[in-house]
């Protein structure tokens, strides 16, 4: 048949019957393409994704330029020691630290060289500021003690908040914990017992060390808000230090959002790694929202590295703000921006790549040497594992799914 | 009157000699004494009424925001087991008699609540963090 089909026609039938049969494939192929991209991008709209430019907000952005240098004043911002926000949040660190748990007060230099040279370290890993002051980004800290997202703000501030706005709120709280820019000499051993008019001291001997140190800055800022150099209070500061965070660390268009507004593609290996994101792996379940976080808060069983925030290695996390037994080890959903820039991951930064922070989601014991751990260790262990609200919620994922949900985790990179 | 005079200065001597033997033994000796022998206990039992505590108060949390019979049973158990702080208690006060001050002190418990520091700097080398 096929033979005399060849001599009818003169044609060779295998070649044509391969590009046939190609043709229709790579047709399919096109077509399945095509859905799986319309459902991606379905999902991401329903899940709130909202493009960058629309979530950027700065009501003080002419202060911006004069936060850009109190955010780095070493000796304004710190009271007593040698250390500022851009310490630890490095451009080039995707805006953290790049190491676990941060490194404060007491040491020299940045990062690594910061830990090593005997810093003081704190509890926790250190939080990149993309998005911090955008739209919608109401929870502040991993344990959420900035907390504007219910109808009441929740803060150590009590009735006497210090903003309206939540990361003007948020920058007040650095500056005066003792460990992180605060080293504990005669003044703060006087003033540490926690009141109203106690901060205020505080916060006032800050603003005037900034004035001294920062002249020019602190004029410009005076000049903006209408006042005298005198009057400038620590409020006045920290509006111009978040003008320059949202200005600095906004959020940029990605490929994912050029994907999403239908200019630009995703590999074969991303997308199936959003179709994971946003299925089978029901990640988005908490990764949702403009900024990839529903700013809940969750028990991920992490390992626990370093002595944590209750000290020998334990941290209760968002208990230790709401007190709440059920809030025992939950932590807020971090939102997802920049994620490739920004190990390691974790409350106490204890494991080094994004696909071992997927494991931990829904095989925390892969990331975990239990041999090694001590007793007490052990147990703290078993009661995370026990409170974990992650095994429950995200599906199993082979070797090759993990790796695709890392790929896509990328395209949310700028 | 020569030979009084000298036995006076020698008795004064060995009491001055004694003194200082018994001051180097109390203010030296005695706590470097009670810091080797006892400073990990110490820090194990810090450990353990931390642990308590930290226990109750989640107990007594749990009685406020979900009162039920079972959260009232953990809560007195919690209570009992408050005890743990009674041996720290004890050796606390057999520190403080021992010479070790107040700081001494502090500084230990400091040193248990932070052990796992040098955890996260070997991490650092072992994941070799070079930036």
């Amino acid at each position: 048949m096929y033979a005399t089909l060849s001599r009818f026609t003169n044609l060779s039938i295998k070649p044509l019957a391969v590009i046939s049969i190609f043709s229709l494939g790579i047709g399919v192929a096109h077509g399945a393409d095509e859905a799986i991209k319309k459902i991606l991008i379905k999902s991401a709209k329903d899940a709130g994704f909202t493009p960058a430019a629309d979530l950027y907000q700065n009501p003080d952005e002419n202060l911006a330029n004069f936060g850009k240098v109190i955010f780095s004043s070493n000796k304004g911002l710190s009271l007593n020691g040698n250390i500022s926000c851009k310490t630890c949040h490095l451009n080039e660190r995707g805006s953290a630290d790049g190491i676990p748990n941060a490194a404060a007060i007491g040491g020299k230099g940045e990062s690594v060289e910061r830990l090593l040279s005997g810093a003081k370290q704190l509890p926790r890993n250190t939080l990149a500021f993309w998005g911090r002051g955008a739209k919608e980004f109401k929870t502040f800290f991993w344990d959420g003690k900035i907390d504007y997202a219910g109808v009441q703000p929740k803060t150590q501030f009590g009735s006497k908040i210090p903003s309206s706005d939540p990361l003007i709120t948020a920058v007040h709280l650095p500056v005066v914990e003792i460990r992180e820019m605060l080293d504990e000499d005669a003044f703060i051993a006087n003033n540490k017992v926690e009141n109203v008019e106690n901060s205020r001291k505080v916060y006032r001997r800050i603003a005037k060390k900034l004035v001294a140190v920062e002249p020019d800055a602190s004029l410009g800022i005076a000049k903006v808000l209408g006042k005298s150099v005198d009057q400038l209070e620590f409020l006045d500061f920290a509006r111009a230090i978040a003008a320059f965070i949202r200005s600095e660390f906004r959020l940029r268009p990605t490929k994912f959002e050029k994907f999403v507004n239908g200019g630009g593609s995703l590999t074969n290996e991303e997308l199936t790694g959003g179709i994971i994101f946003y299925g089978k792996g029901a990640c988005v379940t908490c990764h949702n929202g403009p900024h990839f976080s529903d700013f809940k808060f969750y028990a991920v069983p992490f390992p626990q590295l370093g002595f944590g925030k209750n000290g020998f290695g334990v941290d209760y996390g968002r208990y230790n703000v709401s007190f709440q037994p059920k809030d025992l080890y939950k932590f807020r959903t971090p939102p997802l921006y920049n994620v490739e820039k920004t190990a390691p991951y974790g409350h106490s930064g204890s494991v080094a790549t994004i696909e071992e922070a997927i494991y931990s989601h829904f095989d925390p014991l892969r990331n975990i040497d239990l041999a090694k751990l001590s007793p007490l260790d052990r147990h703290e262990l078993t009661k995370r594992l026990s409170a974990n609200d992650s095994s429950l919620r995200v599906n199993f994922l082979t070797e090759q799914e993990v790796k695709l949900v890392a790929s896509f985790l990328k395209t949310l990179s700028f | 009157m020569y030979k009084s005079l000298l036995n006076v200065i020698v008795a004064l001597n060995i009491v001055a000699a004694v003194s200082c033997i018994a001051l180097a033994y109390k203010v030296v000796a005695l706590p470097m004494y009670a810091e080797k022998t006892y400073k990990a206990e110490y820090k194990e039992l810090i450990f353990q009424c931390d642990n308590s505590m930290r226990e109750h108060m989640i107990a007594k949390n749990r009685v406020l925001t979900e009162k039920s019979e079972d959260s009232v049973k953990r809560l007195n158990a919690a209570e009992v087991g408050l005890l743990s702080c009674n041996s720290y208690d004890k050796l606390r006060k057999r520190l403080l008699t021992y010479g070790l001050s107040e700081s001494d002190l502090a500084l230990f418990g400091i040193e248990a609540i932070e052990e796992k520091a040098e955890d996260v700097r070997n991490f650092v080398k072992i994941h070799e963090f070079k930036y």
